[in-house]
């Protein structure tokens, strides 16, 4: 054949329409045996191998304190795709894929384990392109890098090979604890080998409000203050704490939720164009958005810029829940908030004047989320004479989750010989727009890691800029030394407080 | 089945001329909301398909599917020699029967969603009927029993518009899994040691465009390239395909099951690759091409390629 190997490029990717594959890698995952790993990691990777995206060479390495053998490793990741894939009976690509995992047992902060580690890489002949997947608490990261290092394991063998970590949010509980995070990370690895997940990052319309505000030309020019009133940002769970009590006394939903999913919703939405769709020029626009906020809590405005409140009990799905002092492993007592509602605003050219509120809590009548960009109203009502109705403003909302998509509220004429107005929606649904499944995020992202893409990934600095302004508010918050705080029934919108919040500026939440 | 008409295809459709099928959409739309039927909100573009009465019938079921899934205006169009022709509508599809090929491109222009994408799918009839459309079409994907006479003649319509064929599209599974065998270096470094190519397929038009592909993109002297055709096989073209050489030779195998491939090199079980073949229906296949919006310059070059080896 005439092909000449020297190029180092392969000649019959060419034209596929499959997307690049990453270099063979090899998948290490702490917490093999969490939640997390069966629930979404595993099913992840099924689905890629499904799909066809993993590359030629690709190995799975579970670690965790539990014990298990290889094949018992491999029945949890079948019994992990009956129970969250729907993949009822392992077919040949699961089968394929189980020869490909192996597991190593250890405590973490056992250096004997990061040698049994190596020793099974090298056994396997692993790729030396290898992804390290921190599913485990926060509490363990430093102890878990430190030790990879030591062992040489976040130095790739050849000049070929890499080392990526990747490491699951929170990152740090507060500005001091995300900047001691991040310089151990960093006296380890470079920014570009970390790679700190926010699943929301990887849904479709998140990936989307890029292209939407990007690839048209007619939203730009009107995506600023001249033409918006102000953005909705709501991310709504109708689930309690569930198993997570222990976690989410320490957290509550400003740290859980605001710190990470809707700052970063926030930033995407405020964003000045990026240069080129380069992870860099993104990341620097969406931390310039997000240096833009000034503090929630300057000349003691906290109080009107931040509502927390807790749930009590109520209905929700049809079921009476219990409220969240009286949920399991939670303190009678607990201040911990489990909603959020606050006003930001961003002092720039674009945003001056116009009014972010961003809210979030658990136990509220319905999960979703979504991004409502409310247009101001015409300056004239010319149809006021014939039409009584007022008119609606014009409504953006980029649907999150769970119906992924796009909607435009416009007024139009209602059928009929008389001049009457009405709000009319114009949908667009990922899920019925095109003919292909809308990726889980987890696929996305993993795929992102393994190719070394970080667009999707949330850099140091955003990370420490968003926990910059969230700090004062929980520092306030724990000052106060308030044995009560707001509450809301559960099934309902949130506290009056909220409602206050926004009536107090002459406007109201949207009705979800 | 030369005989049928399209209305026996589209059970409980209703029979109009075809200046109302406009406001009969409409009214479709507007039923289908009444009775709370899905319908996709987003329109994506006109799919048209263009064949016999007998090489349309299959495409009805992928057309009702694609309906679904995506916002996509159906036209079916059987070629005959009407110039004012009977024209069928069902839920999701209009009919249009036995058109005189010239008046094809007329049919079309007057019915595509404006601002969007048209596709042609084309699965049989005039060729010139078929150069006129590609003056319409934003993509035309080939999808003819017999495929030689129009791939010959493939280079004037490209000079109109994009093009694909429905052989390309089943070929894409084969062509990943052989191509993820290339991201190994090593296989890449004996590729000039690879001597014969042989193909066992269920069918050979397919196979030859597999085999061009592999010619063109590997830029080898096709010698030895041996297709045998088999009988049986379900939805895919190829059975196994076989790259012998030395140092090494890779093989590629359908499964038992028919749905997943096998690709592996000589033995060396450690890289043995099983990967899906995906959804094998036509409208799997028709929806994937359905997403393309560019030129397939891949397939152009396995065309030119394939001129040049079966000249």
């Amino acid at each position: 054949m005439a092909l000449q190997p020297e190029s180092g490029q392969n000649p019959l990717l060419d034209g596929l329409r499959i997307e690049p594959t990453p270099e063979p890698t090899t998948l290490v995952i702490f917490g093999a045996s969490g939640d997390l790993t069966r629930r979404k990691l595993l099913p992840a990777v099924y689905q890629l191998s499904r799909g066809q995206r993993l590359p030629a060479r690709f190995s799975v390495i579970g670690v965790a304190r539990s014990g298990m053998t290889d094949d018992e490793f491999r029945q949890q990741m079948h019994d992990s795709l009956r129970e969250f894939a729907g993949v009822d009976h392992p077919n040949e690509v699961s089968t394929a894929l189980a020869r490909s995992l192996s597991f190593v047992q250890g405590e973490l902060d056992d250096p004997g384990l990061y040698e049994r580690l190596c020793v099974k890489m090298r056994e396997i002949d692993a790729p030396d392109g290898v992804l390290f997947y921190l599913a485990i608490p926060p509490t363990v990261y430093g102890s878990v890098i430190e030790r990879l290092s030591g062992a040489k394991l976040t130095t790739p063998r050849r000049s070929t090979g890499w080392r990526r970590v990747i490491v699951e949010k929170p990152f740090g509980t507060d500005l001091e604890s995300a900047r001691a995070l991040n310089a151990m990370l960093h006296s380890h690895l470079e920014e570009s080998q970390i790679f700190r997940i926010d699943h929301y990052l990887g849904k479709e319309t998140v990936q989307n409000l890029l292209v939407f505000r990007f690839a048209n030309g007619m939203f730009e020019p009107v995506w600023n203050r001249r033409y918006i009133d102000h953005v909705q940002i709501t991310a709504a769970e109708t689930v309690g704490v569930e198993r997570r009590a222990a976690y989410y006394e320490g957290a509550g939903a400003l740290r859980d939720m605001v710190q990470n999913h809707l700052m970063q919703l926030l930033a995407l939405v405020a964003m000045e164009p990026p240069i080129t769709f380069s992870a860099e020029n993104v990341r620097d626009r969406k931390l310039d958005a997000l240096l833009a906020i000034p503090p929630l809590l300057e000349n003691g405005a906290s109080s009107t810029n931040v509502v927390r409140a807790q749930y009590t009990a109520g209905w929700v799905n049809g079921t009476e829940v219990p409220g969240y002092r009286q949920e399991e492993g939670v303190n009678p007592k607990s201040v911990t908030e489990t909603y959020v509602a606050m006003r930001l605003h961003l002092d720039s050219w674009r945003w001056a004047g116009v009014p972010f509120y961003l809210r979030t809590g658990k136990r509220l009548p319905k999960r979703l989320t979504e991004i409502a960009i409310q247009f101001r109203r015409p300056p004239l009502h010319i149809f006021k004479r014939v039409s009584s109705s007022a008119i609606s403003s014009n409504l953006l909302i980029v649907n999150v989750q769970p119906d992924e998509g796009i909607s435009l509220r416009f007024e139009a004429k209602l059928p009929g010989t008389r001049m009457q107005l009405a709000p009319v929606m114009m949908n667009f649904r990922y899920g019925s727009a095109f003919g292909t499944a809308v990726p889980e995020a987890y696929e996305t992202l993993l795929l992102d890691a393994m190719l070394g893409d970080p667009t999707l990934f949330a850099r140091h600095d955003f990370v420490e800029a968003s926990w910059a302004l969230i700090t004062p508010v929980l520092d306030a918050w724990r000052a106060s030394g308030a044995t009560e705080i707001p509450t809301y029934e559960a099934g309902e919108w949130g506290p009056r407080e909220a409602d206050a919040m926004m009536g107090a500026d002459g406007r109201r939440w949207r009705t979800l | 089945m030369s005989d049928e008409h399209l209305n026996s295809l589209l059970p409980g459709s209703t029979e109009l001329s075809f200046n109302e099928v406009e406001a009969a959409l409409a009214g479709v739309l507007r039923t289908r909301e009444t009775r709370r039927q899905s319908i996709p909100r987003a329109s994506t573009g006109t799919l048209v398909v263009v064949g016999k009465p007998s090489q349309l019938a299959p495409a009805i079921q992928a057309l009702e599917e694609v309906d679904k899934a995506s916002g996509v205006r159906a036209i079916l169009i059987s070629e005959g020699t009407e110039s004012r022709p009977t024209v069928w509508i069902s839920d999701s599809i209009v009919a249009i029967d036995g058109l005189a090929p010239r008046y094809l491109n007329n049919a079309v222009a007057a019915l595509r969603l404006p601002c969007m994408p048209a596709i042609v799918w084309w699965r049989g009839g005039s060729l010139k009927a078929l150069k006129d459309l590609t003056m319409l079409a934003d993509r035309v994907v080939l999808d003819a029993e017999n495929p030689d006479e129009v791939w010959q003649q493939i280079g004037a319509f490209l000079e109109n518009t994009a093009l694909t064929d429905l052989r390309w599209t089943r070929l894409t599974r084969w062509r990943a899994v052989l191509a993820h065998l290339f991201d190994l270096p090593r296989v890449r470094a004996a590729a000039p040691g690879f001597r014969r190519l042989t193909i066992e397929a269920y069918d050979r038009p397919g196979a030859r465009l597999f085999a061009a592909w592999l010619v063109a993109s590997l830029r080898w002297p096709a010698k030895n390239i041996d297709i045998r055709t088999v009988s049986g096989g379900g939805p895919s073209i190829l059975k196994s395909v076989q790259l012998l050489g030395d140092p090494l030779s890779i093989g590629i195998r359908m499964l038992s099951g028919q749905d997943c491939l096998e690709a592996s090199i000589e033995g060396d079980e450690t890289d043995v690759r099983i990967a899906p073949l995906g959804e094998a229906t036509l409208s799997a296949w028709i929806g994937e091409e359905l997403a393309v919006r560019a030129r397939d310059r891949a397939f152009e070059h396995a065309l030119t390629a394939l001129q040049e080896l079966y000249a």
